[in-house]
């Protein structure tokens, strides 16, 4: 079930097949433009620094955001046919994944052109990109059920991705910052932070990221899975009435 | 009156439903819009359902549809059965081409990808939509939704037909067809619940009709009767 309606939202999303690419570019371009031509970063690396970071932010952004408003967006579906709730957000994250895969492809090939020839530490990549799916997963799904509650939260999660992007080190380095404590400080508190920069660690530094801290998120992630479907699958028709009163 | 010796299908047991609407402060926000309903189902019959507009007939639909859980009272369904509602236009993902829709409602409703897929082509020709059945559901009209939406739950076959408005929309060489299609199906025992604002329709179609009125039942029985309780309400 949960398969057929992935495959129909790819195929609505083919018809816009070049902005999977252009979009995440155009964004990067934004970035550079102020960062590095305006602000001059002062790194010599700074484009290839951007695209790691700036790449793996909008896949998770761009997911939480779009399937926190999936449920009161499918009313029609909702007030028809009694799904599991979840299928909708999750069918968003299914279309940021294809989405993704072309645009991870897009980011090696920059790279390999940019001299960081492919390495076998990039296999490190496998776990960080799971666990960085398993975030948006969790993330989105929480959003979505607060949304389908109170359609305000809509306007919060916004605003709170605006703040992860500032606060995540998408156009600084977290390792940059001068005092080690405040980057220790700054990699425990925020998950994406820490994704963002294993990314880099491994792109660029050919680094294993920290396993420990990857699986305590990963774990974290999928506990939070866990308790929301549970929740979810209960209110099933509670959650209906929400998105159709 | 009711179905004889005919076994229920589908039950509601002094079903209530409210909801706060979330902008009004507490009891002022408290919407009623069913009031301890009892009402069964039986099965191979076609009942109507009639009543103004906003009189909870919808949500009576989709209560027995399980999308809706009530506020209290039971809603009961045979075990094993399939039931799917059907309404107008809404239902749809308007960026996927009627084709996409009608496979994802067939899907939803516990058909396999193959039994999906083996409907698509009879949909297509019963609901005469050609070429537009490729097309971006977001393009059609309101009686090209309805056919979509009527062929599709006809084709896909379920156990209880819970049917709201869409007969009444569509032109009238469709309908017409959908009516027979609708009447062919009644006699091969599916069961139906049908909501329609068309009197004729209901006296034509139905065994048996109920009219809802302020979130109560205020006549069940021959549609005749009730149709006549209806046009008394004023």
């Amino acid at each position: 079930m949960a398969r057929m309606a992935l495959r129909a939202d790819a195929s609505r999303y083919l018809l816009g097949y070049v902005w999977w690419l252009l979009e995440p570019l155009l964004f990067v371009a934004v970035f550079y433009v102020v960062f590095e031509l305006i602000l001059d970063s002062g790194r010599g690396d700074f484009l290839v620094f951007l695209m790691c970071g700036k790449l793996a932010f909008i896949w998770f952004s761009k997911s939480v955001n779009q399937a926190s408003n999936s449920i009161p967006a499918n009313k029609g579906l909702i007030g028809r046919i009694n799904v599991t709730k979840t299928l909708f957000p999750l069918s968003v994250i299914q279309e940021g994944l294809y989405r993704q895969m072309a645009v991870f492809l897009l980011l090696f090939s920059f790279l390999f052109v940019s001299g960081y020839s492919p390495d076998p530490t990039w296999v490190y990549l496998l776990p960080i990109i799971l666990v960085n799916y398993l975030m948006i997963v969790a993330c989105s799904f929480i959003g979505a059920g607060l949304v389908c509650m109170v359609r305000d939260f809509s306007m919060i999660i916004s605003l709170g991705m605006t703040f992860l992007l500032f606060t995540s080190g998408v156009f600084w380095d977290v390792r940059a910052l001068g005092d080690p404590d405040k980057t220790a400080m700054v990699l425990a508190l925020n998950p994406l932070a820490f994704i963002l920069d294993a990314y880099r660690q491994v792109l660029m530094h050919n680094t294993a990221p920290d396993w420990l801290h990857l699986f305590q998120i990963g774990l974290g992630s999928v506990a939070l899975l866990i308790i929301i479907v549970l929740l979810m699958r209960r209110s099933s028709q509670f959650l209906a009435l929400r998105a159709l009163s | 009156m009711s179905g004889g010796d005919r076994e229920v299908m589908l039950a509601l047991e002094n079903v209530s439903l409210s909801y706060h609407s979330s902008r009004k402060s507490f009891d002022h926000g408290s919407h009623h819009v069913l009031d301890s309903v009892s009402l069964q189902v039986y099965e191979g019959e076609t009942l109507g359902i009639i009543g103004r507009n906003g009189v909870g007939k919808s949500t009576m639909l989709r209560l027995m549809a399980g999308i809706l859980a009530p506020t209290s009272g039971k809603v009961w369904q045979r075990p094993g059965k399939t039931s799917s509602l059907l309404t107008i236009g809404l239902g749809f993902r308007p960026d996927l081409s009627g084709r996409d829709n009608a496979m994802l409602a067939a899907m939803l409703q516990g058909a396999s990808a193959r039994q999906a897929r083996s409907y698509l082509e009879e949909i297509k020709e019963f609901s005469e939509l050609g070429d537009s059945f490729e097309e971006r559901v977001k393009t059609y009209s309101s009686g090209m939704l309805a056919r979509l939406g009527f062929t599709t739950a006809l084709k896909t076959h379920v156990d209880i037909l819970l049917i709201d408005e869409v007969l009444s929309v569509g032109d009238a060489q469709f309908r017409e067809k959908a009516e027979a299609a609708m009447k062919s199906r009644i006699s091969s025992d599916q069961t139906v619940v049908f909501v329609s604002h068309m009197e004729g329709q209901v006296r034509e179609i139905c065994n048996r009709a109920v009219c809802l009125y302020k979130g109560a039942i205020l006549a069940e029985g021959d549609p005749a009767d009730v149709l006549k309780a209806y046009n008394d309400i004023g």
